[in-house]
């Protein structure tokens, strides 16, 4: 199981993607972004799952990270 | 323990900008702004509408230094940690006019949030009636962004877009100050005319601008966060600015507990109450809150640009139409402006709801 992190670019994607991962049995969780992954405020969504669930994200995602400990890889970057 | 450590670990940053800010505007009192008003973002800048002739209110007519210095502070900030990153085109109109509204709201009660919080570290209990109304606002909009409120997405934009805003300010500032009383306003009486020195309100305006962009201070974010995600630094930090008020001024001698005559209030609870949670409400939609708009619009974020434009015009309206308040009471239409403005921001939260695809 990997831990995973998305931000989105409005709150309702995050909270759209946080029902969507949850009703599908992956553990996940609505936060504030982190600050050292983004300035912006917004919310994120971090989550615990074999592989980054693309299909499961909104379509106003902004970037999904690995998290290993402290560190955060960017896995992928959306338009 | 372990808790309590992982927590100023994290947020050591906010808290610190807090104290910072709170002492900021002490120093920024003691030099020469009006009382319990070191820092107001709402009356910085309708003092600003005053000193372009956006109206006429003679007593609230000066271009506030601390205003261009918060954004050109985020600006050089976002710059030097890489996060100068403009974008635009989330429903700019409704952020103006939701930005005029919190504007409305904010001059009822006679201050943003920042300045609810100095007001109650100078012992002006109106602004804890004020800050009920303000938390119930931001219950209001968390209400709403939990039943799928968007204002839609931002989208990227060009350096010199999110430049315009900033430079804008500069060259508003450099022509007011070359101008003069020939061409702008300068309030000769009453709080307009008190301020500390142009350089001193600058410098701090810089400071704090550039420590509220690295550490994202926020006081409507404060109660959004504890409300939605149990996170609670962005609030500890609004309790550090009333602590840090609180202590300036008990040792200047301007602290005086009660509701009765304090600086630039009134005592009316029932609107102080509803033009902060016009105020909160408002900001919880628009994501931050007037403080917030100004660092957004210093890294280059020109919805927010837009939306402190809408709070400029909603000052200019609001002394125009006599909806603002003094200290002798609410405006003459102030009441009535109150309720409608919840009735705009009402249908602008109705009408945003997005449904389930």
């Amino acid at each position: 199981m990997n831990e995973y992190l998305a931000t989105f670019h409005t709150h309702l994607a995050a909270l759209k993607t946080h029902r969507s991962l949850s009703a599908a049995r992956i553990t996940a969780r609505m936060a504030p972004v982190p600050r050292k992954i983004s300035s912006s405020c917004g919310t994120c969504v971090f989550y615990s799952a074999d592989d980054p669930c693309y299909d499961k994200l909104d379509g106003d995602t902004e970037a999904v990270y690995a998290l290993c400990g402290d560190c955060a890889d960017l896995l992928r970057e959306f338009e | 323990m372990e808790k309590k450590q992982n927590f100023f670990k994290k947020y050591w940053l906010v808290m610190l900008t807090g104290l910072l800010v709170g002492a900021g505007a002490v120093v920024l009192t003691a030099f020469g702004n009006p009382k319990n008003m070191g820092f107001c973002i709402a009356c910085f800048e309708r003092d600003i509408a005053g000193a372009l002739k956006l109206h006429g209110a003679g007593v609230v007519q000066y271009f506030r230094p601390e205003i261009l210095g918060i954004v050109v502070g985020a600006c050089i900030m976002a710059f030097i940690g890489k996060e100068f990153k403009p974008k635009a085109g989330s429903s700019p109109i409704i952020r103006f006019t939701l930005g005029a509204a919190v504007m409305v709201g904010a001059l009822v009660f006679l201050g943003c949030p920042l300045r609810m919080v100095i007001r109650i570290g100078g012992g002006d209990l109106n602004a804890i009636i004020g800050l009920v109304g303000f938390v119930l606002g931001i219950l209001i909009g968390v209400f709403f962004l939990k039943h799928n409120f968007s204002l839609g997405r931002a989208y990227k934009q060009s350096k010199v877009e999110g430049l315009v805003f900033p430079v804008m300010l500069i060259f508003g500032f450099v022509l007011t100050l070359i101008g003069g009383v020939t061409y702008f306003a300068f309030s000769t009486e009453g709080p307009g005319s008190m301020h500390a020195p142009i350089l001193l309100s600058l410098g701090i305006g810089l400071i704090v601008g550039a420590l509220a962009q690295k550490s994202r201070l926020c006081m409507v974010g404060g109660v959004r966060d504890a409300v939605m995600f149990k996170e609670f630094g962005l609030l500890a930090a609004f309790g550090c600015i009333i602590v840090a008020v609180l202590v300036g001024n008990a040792i200047l001698g301007n602290l005086k507990w009660g509701f009765e005559d304090q600086p630039i209030a009134h005592t009316e609870w029932l609107w102080n109450l509803l033009g902060m949670t016009v105020v909160g409400w408002g900001c919880a939609l628009l994501g931050g809150c007037p403080l917030r708009q100004l660092v957004l619009a210093g890294e280059g974020n020109t919805d927010s640009a837009v939306t402190v434009l809408g709070m400029i015009c909603g000052a200019a309206a609001a002394h125009t139409l006599k909806t603002a308040s003094s200290a002798a009471g609410t405006g003459d239409n102030g009441p009535i402006a109150t309720i409608v403005c919840l009735v705009v921001i009402l249908i602008i939260s109705v009408t945003h709801l997005k449904k389930e695809q």
